[in-house]
């Protein structure tokens, strides 16, 4: 069923891997937006957590939606959409790879992130950062859920760069408040326990739509 | 405003927002079907044998 | 040219909504802590009602479309999506107009207003889409999945948006009008009135669809013509 994910999951990091183009980008776009947040808002006083998880999920968002698009970007400029559709890999696992891809890139921009946030918020390198890390990496599971299954809408249509957050942020919405909720709890101090709830949520959220992904991806990716 | 000043608000704006839609939709009709009726005529003086009537069901795949 | 379905619906429409009028100002009982104000629950309720069912229908036809590929169901979704959008404003907009008497505010981030925000936030991405794209198969297609996607997250939307509220207490009033209608002429009241706005929504989804079927047919008409002058221009 899955055969072939393993192939492109390989050829994606190794193109970065030579390049490091999307890396680079979506490190310097998340930092950017957390430094403009950081600059808006003002470091201080006892609502840092909220905050601070707050600026996390903002920069997520905006620069995992262009990691996204990147991972299949580079493949309609080189014209291989149509080599993929054409081999015996099914659309499904193509989305499965992508999906797995854009995962790494956006766990690479918020490992960055995370880093950047610790130094300007003063927060203390210990159990309530590793407490974050699975609120975070079951967020951007549903993130980049979506924002693979939309990228291909992107490439294809007028402006679609600009319409990929408006179209993921509505649908993106219930996970973020879970997301940021929980994130903010545990920088707080909080122990997964308490926020178990969110993550329950988040772990849905994270099902529903990697499953619809995987369902529906084989109607939106089409060759040029 | 006063609370009956919010009620008749509330409900004209309802009925504002749904008359301009119908009228909306009514005018785009009229447009449309005048249009069809002129490429109609102009397929029927083209062709002296009646074409084969437009497919009404518009299947899928258009250009 | 109207067709016998569409006048009757026509009339049913106009009938149904005088009876709903007639009823809410008429009939029901004022209520007693808010006083008349809370009359635009009658209207306001019906209309999400509304919104809601219509996303529910652009995502049910999406998904027959990319199932049957019928451009019919394409057409239907995207009929429905713009009276959803409609519906949706007008839910928002009449929430606000209450809110603003019974809270002293515009706008309040009560769990429901929320999430129909976030539903007029979906329905807003559908037809910024569908304004930006070319009218063609695979944009409908990608209309079609974006509807899904968007159902399927409503139940989800729902739960979090609930529990993000009970976090917040401050807000968390119930407008008495939405459950514990204890007068049952208020019941009666709600349920014409939901009626009216069914009706009124078949109605207007049977005129969009018209208009999107006639411009169907102008494709095709269009297209004829085309062939035909190149077909003379070749003898």
């Amino acid at each position: 069923m899955l055969e072939g994910f393993g192939p492109i999951l390989r050829k994606d990091l190794r193109l970065e891997l030579r390049t490091g183009e999307s890396t680079v980008a979506l490190v310097s776009l998340s930092v950017l937006i957390l430094v403009v947040m950081v600059l808006a808002f003002g470091p201080g006083g006892a609502r840092r957590a909220e905050v601070a998880a707050g600026a996390l999920w903002i920069a997520l968002i905006f620069a995992g939606t262009m990691g996204a698009t990147r991972a299949l970007l580079a493949e309609r400029e080189t014209g291989c959409i149509r080599g993929l559709l054409l081999s015996p890999v099914e659309p499904a696992t193509i989305y499965a790879a992508k999906l797995a891809v854009a995962m790494i890139f956006m766990a690479e921009a918020g490992a960055a992130v995370l880093i950047v946030l610790v130094l300007f918020f003063n927060l203390d390198f210990g159990a309530a950062l590793l407490r974050l890390v699975p609120v975070f990496l079951l967020g951007i599971a549903g993130l980049a859920a979506l924002c693979t299954l939309l990228a291909t809408v992107s490439g294809r249509v007028r402006a679609g760069a600009m319409l990929l957050p408006v179209m993921v942020v509505p649908l993106f919405a219930p996970a973020l408040i879970a997301g940021s909720k929980a994130s903010a709890a545990v920088l707080a101090g909080a122990s997964l326990a308490s926020v178990a709830t969110w993550l329950k949520l988040l772990a849905a959220f994270d099902v529903l739509f990697v499953a619809a992904g995987y369902l529906l991806f084989e109607h939106v990716i089409i060759e040029d | 405003m006063n609370h009956l000043g919010y009620l008749g608000a509330a409900y004209a704006i309802i009925f504002i927002l749904i008359a301009f839609y119908v009228i909306v939709i009514g005018r785009r009709q009229a447009r449309l079907e005048r249009e069809v009726r002129r490429l109609e005529s102009a397929l029927r003086n083209k062709e002296p044998a009646p074409t084969a009537e437009g497919d009404a069901e518009g299947v899928s795949g258009r250009i | 040219m109207k067709s016998p379905m569409s006048i009757g619906l026509a009339a049913a429409s106009c009938l149904s909504m005088l009876a709903a009028l007639f009823m809410v100002f008429a009939y029901v009982p004022t209520e007693a802590e808010q006083g008349i104000v809370q009359r635009i629950f009658y209207f306001h309720l019906p209309c999400a009602w509304v919104a809601f069912l219509s996303f529910g229908i652009v995502a049910v036809a999406g998904a027959l479309y990319l199932w049957l590929g019928h451009k019919i169901w394409d057409d239907l979704s995207y009929a429905a999506a713009e009276l959803g959008m409609l519906f949706c404003t007008l839910v928002l907009v009449t929430g606000s107009i209450w809110a603003k008497p019974i809270w002293g505010v515009w706008w309040t981030w009560d769990s429901r207003l929320t999430t129909t925000f976030i539903l007029w936030l979906l329905y807003g991405a559908y037809l910024l889409l569908r304004a930006f794209a070319d009218d063609t198969d695979e944009v409908a297609r990608f209309a079609a999945v974006l509807g899904i996607a968007g159902v399927l997250d409503i139940p989800i939307i729902i739960v979090s948006v609930r529990l993000w509220r009970t976090i917040h207490p401050a807000v968390l009033l119930t407008r008495q009008g939405e459950h514990g209608l204890e007068d049952p002429r208020m019941v009666a009241t709600l349920l014409v009135s939901l009626a009216a706005f069914t009706v009124l929504f078949v109605w207007l989804l049977w005129l969009r669809l018209g208009t999107l079927r006639l411009r169907a047919r102008l494709a095709k008409l269009r297209k004829d013509l085309a062939l035909l002058e190149i077909a003379g221009a070749h003898r």
